[in-house]
């Protein structure tokens, strides 16, 4: 999977959305602009979303993104859609929604992407953006639009292969990087670095929290299955039961030489109860696995960190 | 039989007697005008008043008003079945039919006319059309009759015609020619009706009709010549005939009581009595002048000294049709009949009380009376405590109606001293005379004006208070015992001796009441659970459940002022927490669209309110609700904050806070309600004292609590209890925070003494509310540290979670063995049970390990 480029241009562009727009679980959305250069990637601009309302029907976003790439066009702007990007709150993003959204863009767009930015983990220091595509598995599926139990079970597809991370290398113009440099000669922030600061556990807290009801979801989704599953064994055996009393009662009227009962459509006696679509539980597991990717990314440093403390202070005293 | 339909005399005349001998003697009896021809009258001119409604409504083709009309023609027919009996059907009934039936038919041919009629009277018209036909099949005889003489006689339908016209206005036209007119037709009906009968050959009957056509003319003649001598010797009479208007004969006679010099004697006035009676509750009665009717008669009786027992009779007639007056029964008595009502009922007491050898009762017959002045005491029919009880519930009906912040509902409810004198008379009288049942109805009435106020001069006499000056102290001792002496003599006496359930009930409920209203809560409680009313009320009728719900509504408010917190929070929950507190106390009804109440509904329910008067503050009642939901919740929250299965002891409290957390701008509270969220916040801090200002202050002391009787030594339970109360919420949450505290300090903060605040820790550390333990020789707690902060909460909730997430996951595994390996056919419950313990101790044990 070959990396691709994004200027610095984008990613503060991204983050002044965020701070201007999003404020706690609400999420803003945008569009990424750029080129495809001998099958690499480069995202060189890109534009916000407006937020509206939902009763404000006349909007027509497909006509204002249009709108806009033109207006862009006439200032010699990249205009190709690449894909989009969409912040996260705690990282909670994998969704049905994404799913979709993902899907129409690299249905029409193989190289589309979504950048994910997450700005609590960027509040803290780190700067947090990472780029998904979905795999050509999931692709497939989504094609299909067949999310049974069967289908999920051929394409052997789980949590893990459904969304695949592209690599980012954020690159700037030379002129940038001459900016970049002198402007750091003159910040006078730099020097204090809050290094072994133990984030508040505020973070964990919703992290659980968000954990929380994502298992809780999860079980519903087993539970439904499993209701599912139980109606289609009793309907098998029922199934089973009938067929052989067929089987018995045409044999006693071979042997009395009558005619063999006409042959009635099986399925349509026993219809299988509706499977319940599994892409959810395929969603939820995905989520839960990136929640638990986050606590343990801060657990292990925040554990790192006390360690060091206490070694510190051993040596100290 | 016809003559006597709309004349309009109870009096002899000439004119009568002449008719006798000229009416054909079709149906052969002879009758004794007083007795026969009273009834026949009334129930014919009823009817012809009907028919003279329908007949006009056919006029302006106004449907709907023809098919009411009709109904009540037919429901009238009815009522006089005895009397067609006997006489047979009168001509002008099967008349109309025809004549409507003939009229519906040509409208519904009609098309054209019919599209531009408007919806009701469309609707009314094939109603009316279905309905005639139905039952003109019972008179299909009649009616074929009627319709051969219409055929047959060209000339007599002419004739008839006009007498239609004529017949119309019968109720305005002079008494003779209406008599006329109807005796035409009565004669010429009666007699068609006697041919038929006798001959059922066609033949025969056209020649008879013919035959008789003309005797009827010459008779005709006849007759006016006959009428009007009898109109000349009237005028020599009687000094001139009055115009009679047709549907109230009576009335217009009333000045002329008696015939001059007709001896009164009592039969005389049980006869004209009868006579006013006779006209009661029928329709067109002037009832005003029914009543003036009846005070003469008894002016008449008194005059002539016919004795008490005719006047009690008389009485007795005249309280019964003032609350005749209104025929609606929601309507109530206005104020001069009021007070007319009471004056009488007062009298007849007096009568009564005078008169030891009157007995009055309802089940005495109307034969064995004995009115007369003799040896024998007086029998009357009547029941004084029916009419007791009537009039209460039209004083209470008065209430109702009367906007309650007028001086009107002030004057009425002065009149309520008058009904609580004659009950407690009445109640005098029935403890001599009546049996127990009565006396057992009596009482509660007594009782149910008893309950609900509050006595005053016992509760001064208790705390030992003297009136201030000697008049008001005199007067203090010749108003007579406690209410509550009262209350219980009256109702232990019902709950021995009453038989019907529900005085019972209402007694104990009411005496309950009493109790709590006067803070006496102990003896409130018991009886209430003493008399299991909790298990069965929802079996009772809705006032008497409207009087359990006052009840225990009081019963909550007394704990309260007890400061037995949680009763009072747990006799209001029911109330409050379905939001319709109004509406179960009946005090008023709640706002709601027309398909979840009719306006039938509406009406009975408006009935069952009760009067302003006896209302309960519900604001005073919330508040009382909300403090102890606060002073029980605040501190429930902050001892279990992390517990995810907390339960909210009030629903409603919470929906408070709820809304007081959703206001964006907070200013200081206004209201009662946000006095309450305001000082629960407070207390969620541990601030006692800010909790304390903004539930007792100026405000909130002229809104709620200066409601209560004993203010001052409530708000000092109220103080007391919010400080306990805040001393636990601040160690519940900020226990976590200290190692240990002194018990000096704590006692210092929340003002109280300090073996308090220890038998308060110490409660709580029995309770295993707070992890800690008491250091006795500096006083102080010591802070054991081992709640779970609320990561720790947290997590644990996130263990619990994920054991029941692969609990499911495991189910689903075994399910797919099932199906696979047919281990699920082999031994279904066994072996999936034997799994499910193994994993799941599996589980626990992983998690013992991981802590």
């Amino acid at each position: 999977n070959l990396p691709f480029f994004i200027t610095c241009l984008v990613v503060l562009k991204i983050i002044k959305h965020y701070q201007e727009e999003g404020q706690g679980s609400e999420v803003v959305q945008g569009v990424l602009l750029g080129l495809v250069v001998e099958d690499r990637l480069e995202i060189t601009n890109c534009f916000p979303f407006p937020q509206h309302t939902e009763d404000d029907v006349d909007f027509d976003e497909v006509q204002y993104q249009m709108e806009m790439m033109r207006s862009l066009r006439h200032v010699n702007i990249d205009h190709l859609h690449v894909g989009w990007y969409q912040s996260t709150y705690y990282g909670s993003f994998v969704s049905r929604a994404l799913l979709d959204s993902q899907f129409s863009y690299q249905h029409a767009i193989e190289e589309s992407v979504v950048l994910i930015y997450d700005p609590i983990k960027t509040a803290q220091g780190s700067l947090c953006l990472k780029a998904y595509r979905l795999t050509p598995k999931l692709m497939e599926i989504c094609k299909e639009k067949d999310f049974s139990p069967e289908a999920l079970k051929k394409a052997c597809i789980g949590y893990e292969h459904m969304l695949e991370e592209v690599p980012i290398v954020i690159k700037n113009s030379h002129l940038i990087n001459v900016l970049l440099l002198d402007l750091q000669e003159k910040s006078t922030v730099a020097d204090k670095h809050e290094l072994l600061n133990l984030s508040s556990s505020n973070h964990l807290e919703k992290s659980l929290q968000l954990l929380m009801d994502r298992v809780d979801g999860m079980s519903q989704e087993i539970v439904k299955y499993n209701t599912y599953c139980r109606n289609l064994t009793k309907q098998q055996q029922q199934k089973q039961q009938y067929l052989q009393r067929r089987q018995q009662e045409n044999t006693q009227r071979q042997s009395r030489g009558e005619p063999p009962l006409p042959e009635e459509d099986i399925n349509k006696m026993f219809k299988p109860p509706q499977a319940p679509p599994r892409m959810d539980t395929l969603l939820i597991a995905g989520q839960v696995n990136n929640y638990c990717q986050n606590i343990k990314a801060f657990t292990s440093q925040n554990l790192g960190k006390l360690f060091m403390a206490e070694a510190l202070q051993g040596h100290s005293s | 039989m016809s003559r006597f339909f709309a004349t309009g005399s109870d009096s002899e005349s000439e004119e009568s007697s002449s008719a006798d001998e000229i009416t054909p003697k079709a149906t052969g009896t002879t009758f004794s005008k007083h007795i026969v021809c009273c009834p026949l009258r009334f129930r014919f001119e009823e009817l012809t008043n009907i028919i003279k409604t329908i007949r006009n409504a056919m006029k302006i083709r106004d449907m709907s008003k023809c098919l009411e009309e009709f109904e009540q023609l037919y429901r009238a027919f009815l009522k006089s079945k005895t009397i067609v009996d006997k006489e047979g059907v009168p001509q002008f009934y099967i008349r109309l039919l025809a004549d409507l039936e003939d009229y519906l038919n040509q409208l519904w041919e009609d098309k054209e006319g019919k599209k531009k009629m408007n919806k009701n009277n469309a609707k009314a018209l094939s109603t009316l059309r279905q309905k005639i036909r139905k039952y003109n099949k019972d008179f299909e005889t009649e009616i074929v009759s009627y319709k051969e003489v219409l055929n047959c006689s060209p000339n007599d339908e002419e004739s008839e015609s006009e007498e239609d016209e004529e017949s119309e206005d019968w109720g305005s036209d002079s008494v003779d020619s209406g008599g006329e007119s109807e005796d035409n037709e009565g004669a010429a009906a009666s007699l068609a009706v006697v041919f038929l009968k006798k001959y059922v050959c066609f033949n025969l009957e056209l020649l008879s009709l013919f035959l008789f056509d003309g005797f009827k003319r010459k008779r005709h003649k006849k007759m006016e010549q006959v009428d009007e001598e009898a109109d000349e010797e009237g005028e020599g009479e009687e000094g001139g005939w009055e115009k009679v208007k047709g549907g109230v004969p009576l009335v217009k006679e009333k000045p002329k009581m008696f015939a001059k010099g007709t001896e009164i004697n009592n039969a005389v006035v049980i006869k004209k009595l009868n006579e006013i009676l006779q006209a009661r509750g029928k329709k067109g009665t002037d009832r005003s002048a029914q009543i003036e009717l009846f005070h003469a008669l008894a002016g008449i009786s008194n005059e002539n000294n016919l004795g008490e027992g005719i006047l009690v009779k008389i009485k007795f007639n005249i309280i019964a049709s003032l609350y005749d007056y209104n025929t609606n029964l929601a309507a109530f008595m206005k104020a001069e009949m009021w007070k007319k009502c009471l004056e009488c009922i007062d009298e007849l007491l007096d009568i009564l009380f005078e008169n030891s050898n009157i007995f009055i009762g309802e089940n005495i017959a109307e034969d064995s009376e004995n009115l007369a002045i003799s040896d024998q005491p007086f029998r009357v029919r009547g029941c004084i405590l029916t009419l007791v009880e009537r009039m209460d519930e039209e004083f209470t009906k008065i209430m109702q109606n009367t906007d309650p912040h007028s001086q009107e509902y002030v004057d009425n409810l002065k009149d309520e001293g008058r009904v609580c004198g004659i009950i407690d008379r009445l109640l005098q009288y029935l403890e001599s005379k009546g049996s127990t049942e009565e006396v057992c109805r009596v009482y509660l009435r007594r009782i149910m004006h008893t309950y609900y106020k509050f006595d005053y001069k016992a509760h001064r006499r208790s705390l030992g208070l003297q009136g201030e000056t000697k008049s008001e102290q005199d007067q203090e001792e010749s108003e007579g015992e406690d209410s509550a002496i009262i209350m219980d003599r009256l109702c232990k006496f019902i709950y021995a001796k009453d038989r019907t359930d529900r005085i019972r009930t209402c007694a104990i409920l009411c005496h309950i009441y009493h109790h709590a209203l006067h803070s006496r809560w102990y003896q409130a409680r018991d009886l209430m659970l003493m008399s299991h009313l909790q298990d069965n009320i929802q079996h009772a009728d809705p006032p008497v459940q409207i009087l359990y719900n006052r009840t225990m509504v009081q019963l909550g408010i007394c704990a309260f002022r007890q400061g037995m917190i949680k009763d009072a929070h747990n006799a209001l929950l029911d109330i409050q927490s379905s939001g319709r507190a109004k509406e179960l106390l009946g005090q008023g009804l709640l706002m709601r669209n027309m398909q979840e109440r009719n306006a039938e509904q509406e009406k009975i329910e408006k009935r069952r309110q009760v009067p302003f008067h006896m209302h309960i503050n519900l604001e005073l009642l919330e508040c009382v609700y909300l403090v102890s939901a606060m002073l029980l919740e605040i501190p429930y929250m902050a001892a279990h904050e992390f517990d995810a299965r907390r339960r909210m002891i009030s629903k409603q409290f919470h929906h408070q806070l709820r809304v007081g957390e959703r206001q964006p701008l907070l200013g200081p509270p206004e209201s009662m309600r946000e006095h309450v969220v305001a000082a629960s916040k407070a207390m969620k801090m541990g601030d006692w004292r800010t909790c304390h200002s903004f539930i007792i202050n100026e405000k909130m002391n002229s809104k709620v609590w200066d409601l209560f009787p004993e203010t001052q030594r409530v708000r000092e339970m109220l103080v007391r209890k919010i400080q306990e109360e805040s001393l636990r919420t601040y160690l519940f949450t900020y226990s976590s925070v200290y190692d240990s505290i002194s018990m000096a300090t704590l006692s210092e903060m929340f003002e109280l003494e300090l073996p308090t605040v220890h038998s308060i820790i110490s409660k709580m550390i029995i309770n295993e509310e707070l992890m800690a333990s008491l250091d006795q020789p500096t006083q102080t707690v010591v802070m054991h540290r081992t709640e779970p902060t609320s990561l720790q909460n947290m997590t644990l909730q996130l263990a619990e979670k994920l054991g029941g997430l692969v609990e499911n996951n495991e189910r689903v595994f075994d399910l797919k063995q099932g199906v696979y390996g047919g281990y699920f056919n082999r031994d279904q419950k066994g072996g999936y049970q034997q799994r499910q313990n193994y994993q799941r101790g599996g589980y626990r044990n992983q998690n013992q390990s991981s802590y």
